[in-house]
């Protein structure tokens, strides 16, 4: 029996895959989610703010040392320019903001009383908050130093120095947090699953399209029985999505670079018995349908409804309660909530009760499946 | 000598339909056997639960003296089944489509590449090989059917109309091989629609109805049952105006049909009773313009006609 699920598996993994459209449609598109979860998350970060400085209080360490500390700030860069300049390149938008120091600003700083400095831009507050609020917050503190040392040059400087060694150090390990690269995973893995589950269907969906062109009957006239060649395909859709999450993986973390904070050891068992599902769906679908196109029907109406109630494609926290209880009985929503889980800090020890439920989605609806089948093969129409 | 295919007293039903009834039958060793029936006869049903893939609702089948609800594995091994509708894969090539199907035989390796090439010979596919069936004629692809259904070399080969649909020449092509297939110790099982087939190739023959079969024996054997019928054939120059059902009430017409598109009429009558004076009447009185009236030697479609009152190819 196992030669022969062997010999079907290959056959039917030759003839699938060497069609580059089918490639596409496994392997392309699980990469895509990948590529377009850096997109949504990353955008939101990325594009560096453009500042244009025009410095006219050249000379004192005070404003270069500020200038420097905007220069360091996270995704901003710094083109100095002229007054006139700035406005002209503030309304052609090639400058996102300018910041002018005007003469006198380091006295003022000294003398507890900061002032000769303007922020401008078009896009309003919000573009400008993030550098304003550092550089208040910056400005703020010289300035306290400068009170306190009323005057001493000397007790300023030395405040002064001990600060900026502090100052910089805050800043360089600021923005960069977790958050981002978890929501990505996140998102990467909800494309995932919906691909896995469409693909599955797709390739159980061969049963019905081998019954229609009649190849299914001519297989069940040779010795080999009906179990093994559903057997087989079961086999061929594992593989398939195995080396699917493969490639998610591998494309996630080793060409993007995001680190999903969660081992990939149990990662990949996760994925792995959500393929187990995704296949026992399929072959539920397949069993209720007759044709391939009810098939289709029958995916279009589960599949895809179920990925968005599970939170595939946006977080399930922004959806109303009720939909939030319906997705308690998706498995979907199981996968996801586990890596929520793992990234929060649990291991696969503690979430054994989110493995058990997906583990129990597996074995009914594979029953299910078996048992329509069984039923199917009564009346069955062979001419 | 040995059976190749027996079935003994094999019923199946649909619901309260009897597709195939209490049907017995013996096939030897090194025969074609010819299935005759028309349209909804029970061939196809039979030999889907000859194959094991329809589950009889009684009696029995027997391939190579073997039960094959006991010995399905057996059974299945030295069948090989050209199924009615094609059952080739569109996305292999001729050559990838025989592998599988001899693959599934249990056939590996260069055993396998040599009998898929032999067999791609046979059906004078050799050529094609590496192409896919999508470009493939009627008649290619009913070749291809058959060489998935020969590789593995099976003793009992079932041919169910594998000659619809196609062109002279591959149904010519088709033919030949099957005598050449019978040459090399195959027993063949051959249903068509076409009388003239049946006649060329068969040795003994069957002819199905309503799911039993209503004769059976060598084409002379046919014949010979129907030695107290003549058959007349009445060409005519239109078939518009004619009243079958007048001439039917004729005494001693048995069967009568019209052949559309040869504008004839075609009688089955008992051989001892005079009536041809009153058919030509009937037709005369009608308005009938007669064109020719022969009385043919009896052909196996006679036969045909005459048991089951019916065209085969209806
Ligand atoms: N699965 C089924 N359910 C109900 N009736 C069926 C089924 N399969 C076949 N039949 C009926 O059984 C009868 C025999 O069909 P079958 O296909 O065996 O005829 P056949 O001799 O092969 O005809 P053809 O020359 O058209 O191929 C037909 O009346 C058909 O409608
Ligand atoms: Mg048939």
């Amino acid at each position: 029996m196992w030669n022969e699920i062997w010999f079907l598996v290959r056959m039917t993994l030759l003839t699938t895959f060497r069609k580059r459209k089918n490639l596409i449609l496994y392997f392309g598109l699980p990469i895509a989610g990948v590529l377009v979860s850096t997109m949504l998350y990353g955008s939101q970060s990325s594009p560096d703010l453009r500042v244009g400085i025009v410095n006219e209080d050249a000379g004192k360490s005070v404003t270069s040392d500020t200038i420097r500390f905007v220069e360091r700030l996270d995704h901003v860069k710094l083109v100095n320019t002229t007054r006139e300049e700035l406005k002209a390149k503030i309304a052609a938008s090639d400058l996102d903001a300018g910041l002018i120091f005007e003469q006198g600003f380091a006295d003022s700083v000294l003398q507890g009383k900061p002032g000769h400095i303007a922020i401008q831009s078009v896009k309003g507050a919000s573009v400008t908050s993030y550098i304003k609020s550092m550089l208040y917050g910056y400005i703020g503190n010289v300035t306290a130093m400068g009170t306190i040392a009323a005057g001493d040059g000397g007790k300023f400087q030395q405040l002064y120095d001990s600060y900026q060694a502090g100052a910089f150090k805050l800043t360089s390990e600021s923005v960069n947090d977790t958050s981002k690269t978890k929501e990505m995973s996140y998102q990467s893995i909800g494309f995932l699953i919906m691909f896995m589950m469409t693909s599955a269907v797709n390739l159980s969906q061969l049963i019905l399209k081998n019954k229609e062109n009649r190849t299914y009957f001519r297989v069940l006239a040779s010795p080999v029985s009906s179990r093994t060649y559903v057997l087989s395909n079961v086999i061929v859709n594992l593989i398939v999505m195995i080396i699917q999450i493969a490639v998610a993986l591998f494309f996630m973390t080793v060409v993007f670079g995001i680190d999903p904070g969660i081992p990939l050891d149990a990662m990949i068992f996760i994925l792995g018995l959500f393929a187990l599902v995704s296949v026992s769906i399929s072959l539920v679908i397949v069993s209720f349908s007759k044709s391939t196109a009810s098939a289709n029907a029958l995916q279009n109406l589960i599949v895809t409804p179920t990925c968005l109630l599970s939170g595939c494609f946006f977080p399930r926290s922004i959806m109303p309660e009720t939909f939030r209880r319906i997705s308690d009985f998706l498995p979907q929503n199981w996968v996801l909530e586990s890596l929520g889980k793992l990234q929060a800090g649990d291991t696969l020890m503690n979430i054994g009760f989110n493995l058990v439920i997906l583990l129990a989605f597996a074995v009914v609806f594979f029953l299910l499946a078996t048992y329509k089948f069984g039923r199917n093969n009564d009346t069955r129409n062979f001419v | 000598m040995m059976n190749v295919l027996e079935l003994r007293g094999l019923t199946k039903k649909f619901g309260d339909f009897f597709a195939v009834d209490n049907m017995s039958l013996q096939v030897r060793e090194g025969e074609i056997f010819g299935f005759l029936g028309s349209n909804g006869a029970g061939k196809s049903t039979t030999i889907n639960m000859v194959s094991s893939l329809l589950r009889p609702s009684g009696g029995e089948i027997r391939i190579l003296d073997r039960d094959i609800a006991k010995h399905s594995r057996f059974a299945k091994m030295n069948l090989g089944i050209v199924p009615q509708d094609l059952a080739i894969y569109e996305d292999m090539t001729a050559f990838e489509n025989v592998s599988f199907f001899a693959g599934l035989y249990g056939l590996r390796g260069s055993e396998l590449k040599e009998r898929v090439e032999e067999a791609l010979e046979f059906v004078g596919l050799s050529d094609k090989a590496k192409s896919f069936p999508k470009n493939f004629s009627g008649g290619m692809k009913r070749r291809l059917n058959i060489a998935c259904a020969i590789a593995h070399k099976p003793k009992l080969i079932i041919m169910d109309e594998p000659t619809v649909g196609i062109d002279p020449q591959s149904r010519n092509y088709i033919l030949t091989s099957v005598r050449k297939l019978n040459e090399t110790g195959c027993t063949i099982i051959y249903t068509s629609h076409y009388m003239e087939e049946v006649e060329e190739i068969c040795s003994r023959i069957a002819i199905v109805d309503h799911g039993k079969i209503i004769a059976e024996g060598t084409k002379e054997q046919l014949k010979a049952t129907i030695t107290d019928v003549k058959d007349i054939r009445i060409g005519l120059k239109t078939l518009d105006g004619l009243e079958p059902a007048l001439l039917q009430s004729i005494p001693g017409i048995r069967v009568l049909s019209v052949q559309q598109d040869e504008h004839a009429v075609r009688i089955q009558s008992d051989a001892a009773v005079d009536n041809l004076s009153k058919i030509l009447k009937q037709l005369i009185d009608g308005g009938m313009e007669i064109r020719s009236v022969a009385e043919q030697a009896p052909t196996l479609e006679t036969v045909f006609l005459t048991l089951t009152g019916r065209n085969l190819r209806d």
